[in-house]
């Protein structure tokens, strides 16, 4: 994979450190996913804890119970549904309005360029508390909204658009235009070089500001926290729920949604790799 | 609540809201009116066909996947409770609900529950965004236990009843210290520096500390406040106090990153069923008790909750909600139905206070509660 | 500028409308309610506010709060660097060894947000707990003192950011690792006859409109953060963020809670205007 041609004057003596160095990034990469997952690792061990109390805190015993009866919490599973539903729809709605401005931003010039980048940093800059106390003002004034479902939708893709926007935008910046120019000149269209070539080159960005996006919705507490209305959303059940200790139920699913999310992530990485075999 | 607006009430949500007098407030205002949903004037006798119930998490009884009491409430009245448990620290919720309720909009609740160790309740009634109760339909009322009968800030108890109370004491883990018993050893003892938390609520704190300054936190002065707040400071700078907390004393209680921490009755029950180490004791000087209040908020179907209110004040019901929540029951008589079906409960003296200790917990000042100047003093000492 | 900008001024402003309306209708609209908040003045004990061009209110959150300003720049400047520092290594080997794996490590990333802020930050108390194996051991290697301790000190606050906010560093920084082109790389191999230098003079050039991304990603939200320091600091690291958090809730004082928070969002500007003059405008707006 790395075959680069070394100089011939090159010693063995090179070859081992250049070993070393080539798996230290290894090792080191390893280690950054162990402390990134250290958490998530606490989180799992505790979905097999019994705790006599109700307080979820130190290890008491091992048990199943709680995977067994996983669906005994009331709302717990509503919650992380609605969760993951929003989280889904908001990335989705998001990142295609993000890279619509990203592109704008980094491929014209336009009147108002310098006041949309400013635009595009103010959600992020603003607390949560008063994002969302404001935007709940907002729709407490329009009295045909309902706060719930929508509303929190609403609030979602609001502070996503920025992620998106600035994430595809590194991309875009060093995107090397003359690819473009020479699918037309071999006689594609505007948009068919859009399709065919600009997309694709662009995907691992655009995925990126997905998963980007879709964290950070799962993950929102306090914007969504006012603007919730009756609804009821994973963190703000957890919220909830870790005032008086969580149920061991949270962990369960905190640990089932980390793995259906990995199992999903390798099954198209072998499915993929079984259409390059077979063509 | 009527359904139109009449001018007088306009003037007043206006003096009360400031935005309504705007054009898109105005609209809002009268769609508010339009809007409530299952409000009723207090007039109507008639029951809903559902009660929607916001209450604080685990503060009912549980059986699996459903409650009994409100089973049982459904089944007498044939009003399905909406249950939600969406409430978990008071300033936080009042948050969300201002900004509807300042706009004369229902919050879609006939039942919400609010502590009085915060002054949301009293501001609440302050700006009128409760309903008074249909005590007509509350009979039960009766079996409320007497000290609770009279607050200060809802003296003829016209828009509340109390849920739950629970009390403010010191917790210490004996494997790690000898009791601590007293407040002045909570933030002095040396050797328990940077191991003790103190409460962020600023009325639980205040009445503590107040208490241990032979000071009276029923009646707040500038200078006992003054003289507390220093004593606070003084721990605070010299690291003596580690953090201020909520509830969230309880994981370091537990894994023994704390030695000792101001803290609430009924969570120590909980903790306790997990490490017997722990002990909790109202404070030598004496210590507080705070009550989470039920109230109707605007727009709420009157006589619906005030029917559900006579319900669990039903001792045979407060048994029920009590044999599992842990906290102290409001209701007389509550005590005798446990006696025979759960003892152990009933004899747990942090459910069931004992005289000597009811005697020894005050409640503090609720002018104190809305004082601007102390609320920015204390916020500022607590950090933020 | 671009290739295809000889098309008509019409298209930029195609490509805007949609998420420019959203964010108008969204965020800007909302702000305007906050502006004007905070130039209310009143009571907060009985919530009556009324409009007054109540400018002290900003100059008030100046002088009450300039510690907290400062220490929220410096938590957030510090989790940043460190954010950067750690990521950058971790982005360049998904980029470049991550082959078809890439995705799933990417998912790897930000696995920790499917367990909510509150739980990840719990299961850091339990990991940073004074009795924990990572204490211990810091105290037996006297990193710390004997009864030195991680949590409620500046340092769990830090590091609860910096874990906090990695990932928005990290993929950016993945964003445009990736696209560099490998052989641009292999060609700078032969002509400098080593693989640091051709890093430092092809790659980390070409990684830099990611760096500006994930600088931008990290600093300005952290610094607006409040539940790190709430959780794992003591009174004496609460940021600007818990003040203003406070403000709002406990205090209703709603106006001096919008008057904080247009003088953060003014600051992170000017600092983000510097940031984007040092690094060279072309890297963060193309």
């Amino acid at each position: 994979m790395n075959a680069v041609a070394q100089p011939l004057t090159a010693r063995k003596r090179v070859d081992v450190v250049g070993f070393l160095r080539y798996h230290l990034l290894t090792a080191y990469s390893l280690l950054m996913f162990v402390y990134l997952l250290l958490p998530i690792g606490v989180v799992i061990l505790f979905s097999f804890n019994n705790p006599s109390g109700r307080f979820n805190y130190t290890w008491q015993g091992f048990t199943l119970k709680y995977w067994q009866n996983w669906n005994s919490v009331p709302g717990l599973w509503g919650a992380m549904k609605l969760s993951l539903e929003i989280a889904l729809i908001a990335s989705l709605v998001a990142t295609a309005l993000g890279t619509l401005i990203a592109l704008a931003l980094v491929r014209y010039g336009f009147r108002g360029r310098g006041s949309t980048n400013l635009l595009i940093f103010l959600p992020l800059s603003t607390p949560e508390i008063v994002l969302g106390a404001s935007l709940l003002t907002l729709f407490l004034n329009v009295t045909f909204v309902q706060l719930g479902f929508w509303t929190i939708l609403i609030a979602h893709v609001m502070f996503c658009i920025s992620f998106a926007v600035v994430t595809v935008k590194a991309r875009l910046v060093g995107f090397d235009r003359h690819i473009e120019e020479a699918a037309m000149d071999l006689g594609a269209n505007e948009w068919t070089t859009f399709q065919k070539v600009t997309l694709p080159l662009i995907a691992p960005a655009i995925l990126a500001a997905l998963l980007l996006c879709f964290a950070i919705s799962v993950d929102d507490f306090v914007v969504t926290y006012l603007n919730a209305g009756s609804e009821t959303t994973f963190p703000l059940f957890v919220w909830g729920a870790a005032r008086v200790g969580a149920p061991p139920q949270v962990n369960v699913f905190g640990t089932a949604i980390f793995v259906v999310a990995v199992t999903a992530m390798l099954g198209s990485v072998l499915y993929q790799r079984r259409r390059e075999v077979r063509a | 609540m009527t359904d139109h607006l009449s001018r007088r009430e306009l003037l007043r949500r206006a003096a009360a809201g400031g935005t309504v007098l705007t054009l898109p407030g105005l609209l809002a205002a009268c769609g508010g009116a339009t809007k409530s949903a299952a409000g009723t004037g207090s007039s109507s006798k008639q029951l809903a066909k559902t009660l929607e119930f916001s209450n604080w998490t685990l503060y009912i009884d549980v059986k699996g996947q459903k409650h009994p009491s409100l089973d049982q409430f459904q089944k007498k009245t044939g009003v399905k409770v909406d249950y939600k448990e969406d409430i978990n620290d008071n300033a936080s919720f009042f948050g969300k609900i201002q900004g509807p309720l300042s706009r004369g909009q229902s919050i879609n609740r006939d039942i919400i529950v609010m502590t009085d160790n915060s002054r949301y309740p009293s501001l609440l009634i302050k700006k009128g965004w409760v309903e008074k109760l249909d005590k007509s339909a509350i009979p039960n009322i009766k079996n409320l236990l007497p000290v609770q009968r009279h607050p200060s800030w809802d003296p003829d108890r016209d828009y509340s009843l109390p849920w739950q109370s629970g009390m403010t004491g010191i917790a210490y883990n004996d494997k790690l210290t000898d009791p601590v018993l007293s407040i002045p050893r909570l933030l002095e003892d040396k050797k328990l520096k940077g191991k003790i938390t103190v409460l962020s609520e600023m009325a639980d704190s205040l009445a503590l500390v107040m208490l241990a300054n032979g000071d009276d936190p029923a009646h707040v002065t500038n200078a006992t406040f003054n003289r507390a707040i220093n004593r606070l400071q003084k721990a605070v700078d010299n690291g003596q106090i580690r953090q201020f907390t909520g509830n969230d004393y309880s994981g370091p209680l537990a894994k023994g990153d704390l030695k000792a921490a101001m803290s609430w009755s009924g969570d120590i029950v909980q903790l306790q069923s997990s490490n017997k180490h722990l002990h909790w004791n109202l404070p030598a000087d004496g210590g507080d008790i705070w009550t989470d209040n039920m109230l109707i908020p605007q727009g709420g179907n009157v006589f619906t909750a005030s029917t559900y209110m006579n319900f669990v004040y039903d001792p045979k019901i407060a048994a029920e909600i009590e044999a599992y929540v842990n906290y102290i029951s409001p209701v007389l008589g509550a005590k005798q139905v446990l006696l025979k079906t759960d003892p152990a409960i009933a004899k747990n003296t942090l459910i069931f206070p004992t005289k000597k200790m009811l005697d020894n917990v005050h409640v503090i000042d609720p002018a104190a509660l809305s004082n601007p100047k102390y609320l920015t003093t204390w916020q500022n000492l607590v950090g933020a | 500028m671009g290739l295809l900008h000889r098309h008509r001024g019409l298209t930029p402003y195609l490509l805007l409308a949609p998420g420019l309306i959203f964010l108008l209708a969204f965020f800007v609209v909302p702000l305007g309610f906050l502006a004007y908040q905070s130039l209310e003045s009143g009571n907060q004990a009985t919530l009556t506010y009324s409009f007054t061009w109540a400018w002290s209110n900003y100059g008030n959150a100046l002088r009450d709060y300039k510690g907290h300003f400062i220490r929220s720049f410096e938590y957030a400047g510090i989790a940043t660097a460190l954010a950067l520092i750690l990521s950058y290594p971790l982005a360049y080997w998904i980029a470049f060894r991550g082959g078809r794996w890439k995705n799933l490590l990417l998912l790897f990333i930000i696995a920790p947000f499917f367990v909510t802020y509150l739980i990840r930050t719990l299961a850091w108390e339990t990991i940073l707990s004074d009795n924990g194996i990572v204490v211990r051991t810091l105290r037996d290697i006297h990193v710390l003192g004997a009864n030195g301790r991680l949590l409620a000190t500046s340092t769990a606050v830090v590091a609860g950011i910096t874990y906090n906010y990695l990932p928005f560093m990290a993929l950016p920084l993945y964003v445009s690792l990736e696209q560099i082109d490998h052989s641009l790389i292999e060609a700078a191999q032969d002509l400098y006859a080593s693989k640091w230098k051709a890093f430092l003079r092809v790659t980390l050039p070409l990684s830099l409109p990611g760096v500006v991304a994930g600088t931008l990603l990290t600093f300005i939200p952290a610094a607006g953060d409040f539940i790190n320091a709430q959780l794992l600091g003591s009174t004496k690291q609460h940021m600007i963020g818990n003040v203003i958090q406070s403000k709002f809730l406990e205090l209703t004082d709603y106006p001096a809670a919008a008057a904080m928070s247009f003088i953060l969002m003014a600051i992170i500007l000017v600092l983000v205007f510097i940031y984007a003059r040092a690094v060279g405008t072309e890297k963060l707006t193309g």
